[in-house]
């Protein structure tokens, strides 16, 4: 009770002002959510209300980019010239001898290099490979990781360890803490929106959980086409006007009830249907891109035609206009004060027939994800907007050999130990390339970012310090870096 | 600090290195250390686990400040103030030649820079240990401690007493002066008590019973009534599915179905419902494989720990998945019967509660020996019927098998005789010839079988011929050949041919015969022709005569008929004496030119009795032995016949045709099966994970529950699983008894006593009313844990009687209402609201258990799963309006309404619900066509039931009147009656004015007679509009 009332004294006189004060109304918010423990005279009735971080903040709204399946670092965004020498070699004993795989088969495995061309871009001249030309036009506004690294190699375990900081189900996402500490600034739209493209990924809906959050953090799936959200429509025969007059009655015999009893969570049930009834209107509205100039679509490349060939994993029938859509929507949804956007795309899994797999999903990523970076640089949004493109790990430098059967050895397998992730925006800093792994891009040998630092990293550019924006859960301050993490302070413009 | 997991490369050498991060700074020296804070916590997780109460290994403790100083077996090791003779420092640096690095390796994480810059700064300072930052203090905190049995506190207003619960509020109450709130309304009781202990709301005939129930002890009436319902099963078992994170299917990328997992949600149901004590409830789930003569449903109930996460993602390690089992098991039933957090030592000791990490997978070793078995597991009831069932048909089928019996034993053996003297032997007999040689002209392998078939082995060519002779020597002459052509497991689709489809085209069949006497060159064969060919089925188009005749294209094959036997025979034209031994050729061409269609394996047999012929015919064998003088038969040779007879006597035949007719009727035992467990034949070593970590052992553990709690009494040597369910029942155990009252109040107040529900340990908040809970605790005890008799206890009390209405003058003072001068409001818990929704709409299906169902969901929402593995099929009929317990639980895409309201993903332990208030909250009652269809059968029911009411004032108030009766359980207040009619009137009017709107707005809902379609429209939207209430979800 005394811990209650203290930070809800303290969360009062020092919103706003103390540096403290992030952490008092982090844990404000979630006193304010167990329902039925508020004052009346309290007005808590929007738990998203935008909030002000504790510390000066370099980005304020977040587009977390998932390749789900994990793509290949070794074919994007690494080069290793050595490893293309050392093409067909068995690896030494010692780099393999305690090192687990799903799949490669020890015995046989032998390490391969790229068939990919590396190019210098921009003033800083990064290098990418071939599969990513308008990604390299936007080198100079990209925060290349070549030495990440992590503690998952399956696919679900290491999902959740990205997006929520512990290989496990159960944690809230990286989305629900920033919505969580900081609301949103968006009024007729939830606070944290996710896009798919593809197949469904392996963490499903766990990937943008609120784990022990209410949900009102957890992230809001919408739909590129039809119904933008789950439910949003009437149903058949009701119209706006019906729905309309219909809200009118139930706020009023909500405020009825409030009047007798004094519960504040019924005025916060009328601004949920308020809040309801405004989506109805803005969904529908942020999907329409009627109002988009063919420039725009251009540049996304929307309108483009999808490659003829489409049985891939990551393929489908649109796939190539979903993602780009996709793309659009995240401006569109960060123009509109949404905190965070997810955007899902699966499987970049490619164990096998890596080349025209990773060939199909660059092609459909490409275009689309610079046209996003060089669109909110345009419209002055770049700034506050931090984009990141991260995977949940690499992929081998050695040929997957299912089996043991050399015949199969056209892809890549798990590898937790060393992968890419990029920034752009939102305080990162641009041409930069940070950290680097060892001549068959098996390890970092320089700057190793774990993603619990990423996730340090990604806090600190929000106005977080990593280690105090806890919550208390099953007895412990839990945190999005769980044990780890530390900011990469080379990573900050 | 985080080391690298990994080797890294430099290719060139190829020489790898070790490589951890380069240590941080050291500690700042200006800076002052506190003992408590920045030293006591590196000792207690990295030192103590062996330096401390339960070892103390070279005879150090560090958990002591007197035997800290003291130092152990080797000396002192701290010396205040001169860091450069402590040698604590040099240790744990890894730099003391004799005693190496602490802690050693596999025992914990050495000490980075910064942490030993710590302690050197602490040392320099003068190695600061306060008397009272012994650890002994956490073992006073106060849930550790014994259960008191308080007296009740004097109270200035005894009148408000019902139940001790209210003598230990009201005493605290009154030290606030504060005044208890009124009782709540009868009608807010009713519908108060039926959410709390049912789940559903009461009918408007039950509120009616209770208000008019004028007579003394009307409540108390009511409480058993509702306790006596079998929905209480249902309600209180959903509440403990959370604590068992109870799931449908395995989680991880695969998520597969677990079709068998509602088996082990039936029997907490049934448990539930029988009241049984919780005491047997617990043993039973955690031990229910391991409990004398365990019965099924024994075995059922330790399910519980089947209800973990499966991973079945490729490349999973299983050891992997069954330690992280091992774990959630282990820290499950920390959660639910200690209140302890003790998966927080899974990596390390913990840093708050005096659990080490040793004690930790003392713990974990009671679960470490478990397996997973799926057992065939019939419902009681289902079980019962068939037995039942099974004893009629037995009675029924007695008769007919001993109607054979008799015949067999009195009449067969004259009708066998009968038989034998009307020798049938004299029908057609196909004697097997035994091949003396067998060549295929392109190299394929023959190989005679004991039942002297040909096996073709090796090569398989187009068109290959076979060759075979045969010898034979007959007093009568040859008059037919018999090729049976065989199936072999070792064929293609187990032949008889050897085509990949396992069929083969006999192009053509020929014999020929010369004396087998006779010297070779005089002995030229000579073609026998054959007619007459004839078998048991020829493909379409392939008949076996084209087998003999001169066309060598076509032939004999049995496609579709595959992997059976089949047979044809051939005529002599003119029968072969055989007097003198005879050597038969019989070439077997197989010339189709459409693939290697050549025979797998097949045999050949001849007969002496003039044609026509049979197929089959009379058995060789049998026909010998008729043969032979009756006297001379040995037993066996008699049994043979005998045997052969009872194949063929017609009238056994009707006997044994009337018992397999009636053997059809047999009733179908249960298929339903159960997840259970079982333990090893020899107990899984366990170990100490280093850092959490599977693959790095430690030490050895034995089976023990933690120190800082009573000892455990084992039934023999080997302790185990059962151990530990009396262990956490017995007298002495502090904690289960006040973590269990504990969480059944918070599902009846909405907080706990001790609000962190989840966790009693020293970061607990502390009890609001210590001895209340106490006094539960032991109530629950001296009830003999009966989980509905303290429930009953609890809702008899005043203090849960109380109004809800929140008290402004207390807004300040106990915001929280922590002081219980109120009742709390809360919104009812996902599963609820639908089942509301779908009760008040007349929808409700209220069968009691059975497999999960799959009321509708959008189409879409499945997809977000990998590569759209869960399929979801809408549950037929009835099925599509179960309650939500009863809903598919898919871990990976959760029903979207359960998860909308806050239901528990069921990955781990869930105590208590989170409770959010959002707009897709809104949506959902909105819009989703689940809930719209119930208000378009509300719309319907309200015109029902109000038929006689007219389309005026009067009528339609009468018609709000009882729509919000049947929705809000109470009478509506003049102004909410207005509010309900204005809406209905307006929305009747915009209704009017667009018919069609109205048409589909009603769907597929009858319009009762003496209604229109606006009318029902309009009634549809008002009751849209009433299941929309913050009122209509909240139990107030």
């Amino acid at each position: 009770m005394d811990r209650l009332s203290n930070a809800w004294q303290q969360s009062r006189r020092d919103f706003l002002t103390s540096s403290a004060s992030g952490l008092g109304a982090a844990a404000l918010t979630s006193l304010l959510a167990k329902e039925g423990v508020m004052a009346a005279t309290v007005d808590h009735s929007n738990p998203l209300a935008p909030k002000l971080p504790p510390l000066p903040a370099r980005a304020k709204q977040c587009i977390f980019i998932l390749p789900a399946g994990a793509p290949s670092h070794l074919d994007l965004f690494d080069p290793k010239p050595k490893l293309r020498e050392l093409h067909g070699e068995k690896p030494p004993e010692s780099l393999v001898k305690n090192v687990r795989f799903a799949f490669v088969k020890k015995e046989t495995a032998v390490l391969a290099g790229s068939a990919r061309e590396f190019t210098r871009h921009g003033e800083c001249g990064m290098e990418l490979s071939d599969y990513l030309p308008h990604l390299g036009s936007c080198a100079d506004d990209l925060c290349l990781i070549r030495s990440m690294h992590t503690d998952a190699f399956n696919h679900h375990p290491a999902q959740l360890m990205m997006t929520s900081g512990v290989p496990r189900f159960g944690r809230p996402s990286m989305g629900s803490w920033l919505t969580y500490g900081l609301g949103s600034e968006a009024e007729s739209l939830p606070g944290y929106v996710v896009l798919t493209a593809g197949r469904g990924s392996s963490g499903g809906v766990s990937n943008w959980s609120s784990g022990f959050f209410p949900s009102t953090y957890e992230g809001v799936v919408f739909r590129s086409q039809g119904e933008p959200v789950l439910n949003l429509n009437n149903p058949p025969g009701v119209s706006a006007e019906m729905q309309q007059r219909g809200l009118a009655t139930i706020s009023k015999l909500n405020a009825r009830r409030l009047e007798k009893l004094g519960d504040p969570e019924i005025s916060s049930r009328i601004s949920s249907y308020e809040l309801a009834f405004r989506m109805q209107a803005a969904a529908p509205e942020l999907i329409d891109l009627s109002d988009e100039t063919e420039k725009t679509l251009d540049l996304y490349g929307v309108t483009r035609p999808e490659p003829k060939k489409h049985s891939y994993r990551g393929g489908g029938a649109h796939v190539y206009q979903q993602f780009a859509t996709n793309c659009l929507l995240a401006r569109r949804l960060i123009e509109r004060g949404v905190r965070f956007v997810t955007l899902v795309h699966a499987s970049w899994d490619h164990h096998s027939n890596l080349d025209e797999e990773l060939g199909y999903n660059a092609g459909m990523a490409d275009q689309p994800i610079a046209g996003l970076i060089k669109d909110l640089k345009q419209r002055g949004l770049l700034d506050t907007t931090l984009l990141v493109f991260a995977g949940e790990f690499g992929r081998t430098p050695l040929w997957e050999n299912r089996g043991g059967n050399q015949k199969d050895k056209v892809g890549r397998d798990h590898h937790p130990f060393g992968f890419s992730v990029f920034l752009a925006g939102g305080g990162s800093k641009g041409g930069v390339v940070h950290g680097a792994t060892d001549d068959i891009g098996w390890a970092p040998t320089k700057d190793p970012v774990h993603v619990n630092d990423l996730h340090a990293t990604i806090m600190h550019l929000f106005g977080f310090d990593h280690m105090r924006f806890t919550h208390r859960f099953r007895g412990l301050n839990v945190r999005l870096t769980d044990q780890g993490g530390k900011v990469v302070s080379e990573l900050l413009a | 600090m985080r080391h690298l997991p990994f080797p890294v490369v430099c290719l060139g050498e190829m020489i790898l290195l070790a490589c951890g991060l380069s240590a941080g700074a050291a500690a700042d020296e200006i800076q002052s250390i506190d003992f408590v804070k920045d030293v006591q916590p590196l000792l207690r997780t990295r030192c103590v686990s062996c330096h401390g109460p339960e070892l103390s290994e070279s005879g150090l403790r560090l958990d002591q400040k007197k035997r800290a100083f003291e130092g152990g077996d080797n000396g002192r090791i701290v010396v205040p103030g001169e860091p450069g003779k402590s040698r604590l420092l040099t240790i744990v640096s890894g730099d003391d030649d004799e005693i190496g690095l602490m802690p050693p390796d596999g025992e914990g994480t050495p000490l980075s820079a910064e942490e030993i810059g710590l302690l050197r700064t602490w040392i320099r300072q003068g190695a600061n240990w306060p008397a009272d930052a012994e650890p002994a203090a956490q073992v006073s905190h106060w849930a550790f401690q014994p259960v008191q049995r308080p007296s009740l506190p004097p109270v200035a207003d005894p009148g408000w007493i019902e139940s001790p619960i209210d003598a230990f509020v009201l005493a605290k109450l009154e030290d606030e002066g504060i005044a208890p709130s009124p009782p709540a309304p009868r009608a807010t009781l009713i519908r108060r008590l039926f959410f709390d202990l049912l789940g559903l709301p009461p009918t408007p005939a039950q509120v009616d019973t209770y208000l008019n129930d004028q007579r003394p002890g009307a409540y108390r009436r009511l409480v058993e009534r509702v306790l006596a319902s079998p929905h209480y099963g249902e309600r209180w078992g959903r509440h403990w599915l959370d604590l068992a994170r109870y799931a449908d299917s395995d989680g991880y990328e695969k998520d597969r179905p677990r079709p068998h997992a509602w088996r082990y949600r039936n029997w907490v149901i049934n448990a539930l419902n029988a009241d049984m004590p919780y005491d047997r409830f617990s043993a039973l789930q955690l031990a229910g494989d391991m409990v004398p003569d365990a019965s099924i449903e024994d075995r059922v109930a330790s399910g519980f720990h089947r209800n973990t996460l499966h991973n079945t993602e490729g490349g999973t390690d299983k050891e992997e998945d069954r330690v992280k089992k091992t774990v959630d098991r282990t820290n499950t039933m920390g959660t639910i019967w200690l209140g302890m957090t003790v998966g927080c030592a899974q990596c390390h000791s913990h840093k708050y509660d005096p659990l080490t990490q040793r004690e930790y997978y003392q713990l974990y070793s009671f679960f470490n020996s478990i397996d997973e078995v799926d057992i065939s597991a019939p419902l009681p009831l289902e079980q019962a019927q068939y037995e039942i069932a099974k004893a009629a048909y037995d009675e029924a089928h007695r008769p007919l098998t001993e109607k054979v019996n008799k015949y067999v034993q009195e009449r067969l053996p004259q009708a066998q005789a009968a038989w034998e003297a009307s020798s049938p032997q004299s029908s057609v007999v196909w004697r097997p010839l035994d091949p003396s040689n067998a060549v295929s002209r392109h190299g394929a392998e023959l190989q005679k079988q004991d039942d002297l078939s040909l096996l073709a082995k090796g090569t398989n060519e187009v068109a290959d011929v076979y060759t075979v002779d045969l010898l034979v020597e007959s007093s009568q002459p040859l008059t037919g050949l018999r090729l049976e052509v065989l199936p072999d497991e070792s064929l293609p689709k187990k032949g008889p041919g050897r085509a990949d489809n396992g069929n083969f085209v006999l192009t053509s069949f020929r014999l020929l015969a010369a004396p087998a006497a006779a010297a070779d060159d005089q002995s030229k064969p000579v073609e026998i022709p054959l007619q007459t060919a004839q078998a048991d089925f020829a493909q379409n188009d392939w008949p076996v005569a084209a087998a003999i005749n001169d066309n060598a294209e076509d032939g004999w094959a049995v496609s579709p008929q595959i992997g059976k036997r089949h047979v044809a025979t051939f005529e002599l034209v003119e029968p072969l004496p055989a007097t003198e031994a005879t050597r038969l050729t019989v070439v077997l061409d197989q010339h189709y030119a459409g693939g290697s269609h050549n025979l797998g394996r097949f045999r050949l047999s001849y007969t002496t009795t003039p044609g026509p012929h049979t197929l089959e015919g009379f058995p060789s064998q049998i026909a010998d032995l008729l043969a032979m003088d009756l006297a001379e038969r040995t037993p066996e040779q008699a049994k043979q016949v005998t045997d052969y007879f009872r194949t063929i006597d017609p009238e056994l035949a009707t006997l044994q045709k009337a018992v397999a007719n009636h053997a059809r009727q047999a009733p179908k035992a249960s298929t339903v099966r159960a997840q259970a467990v079982v333990q090893t034949a020899t107990p899984r070593d366990t170990r100490i994970h280093i850092r959490g970590d599977f693959l790095n052992k430690g030490e050895p553990v034995e089976t023990r529950p933690p120190s800082v709690l009573h000892e455990l009494q084992p039934r023999a040597e080997r302790i185990d699983r059962l151990d530990l369910a009396g262990w956490l029942f017995a007298d002495e155990n502090p904690l289960m008894a006040r973590v269990t009252v504990n969480r059944i109040w918070q599902r009846l107040f909405g907080t706990g006593i001790v609000e962190t529900v989840d966790d009693f340990g020293t970061q607990s908040d502390p009890p609001s009313h210590p001895q209340l809970l106490d006094w539960l605790a032991g109530e629950f005890h001296r009830q003999g844990f009966h989980l509905k008799q303290i429930q009953r206890t609890i809702v008899l009390s005043n203090t849960y009687r109380q109004s809800s209405a929140t008290r402004p003058e207390l807004a300040d003072r106990d915001p929280e209402n922590r002081l219980l001068a109120r009742q709390s409001r809360r919104r009812v818990e996902a599963e609820v609201i639908r089942d509301m929704a779908l009760h008040v709409s007349g929808l409700l299906v209220n069968t009691l258990g059975g497999p999960s169902v799959r009321p509708p969901q959008p189409t879409e929402y499945s997809g977000l799963t990998y590569a759209n593995s869960a399929k979801w099929s809408v549950s037929k009929g009835g099925d599509a309006y179960r309650r939500g317990l009863y809903t598919f639980f898919q871990r990976t895409s959760p029903y979207p309404m359960l998860m909308t309201f806050d239901s528990p993903d069921s990955t781990a332990c869930c105590a208590e619900r989170s409770l959010s208030n959002t707009p897709l909250q809104a949506l959902t009652l909105w819009n989703d066509p689940v809930f719209f269809e119930c208000a378009q059968s509300f719309g319907r029911r309200i015109l029902v039931e109000t038929a006689g009411c007219r389309d005026d004032d009067g009528g339609l108030r009468e018609r709000a009147r009882r729509a919000v009766k049947l929705s809000l359980g109470r009478e509506a207040s003049d102004g909410e009656l207005q509010d309900v009619v204005a809406l209905y009137q307006d929305q009747h009017r915009l209704l009017l004015a667009d018919p069609a709107a109205a048409k589909s707005l009603i769907g597929k809902t009858k319009v009762p007679t003496d209604a229109t379609v606006t009318e029902l429209a309009a009634w549809t939207i008002v009751g849209r509009t009433l299941m929309n209430l913050d009122e209509f979800i909240t139990k107030e």
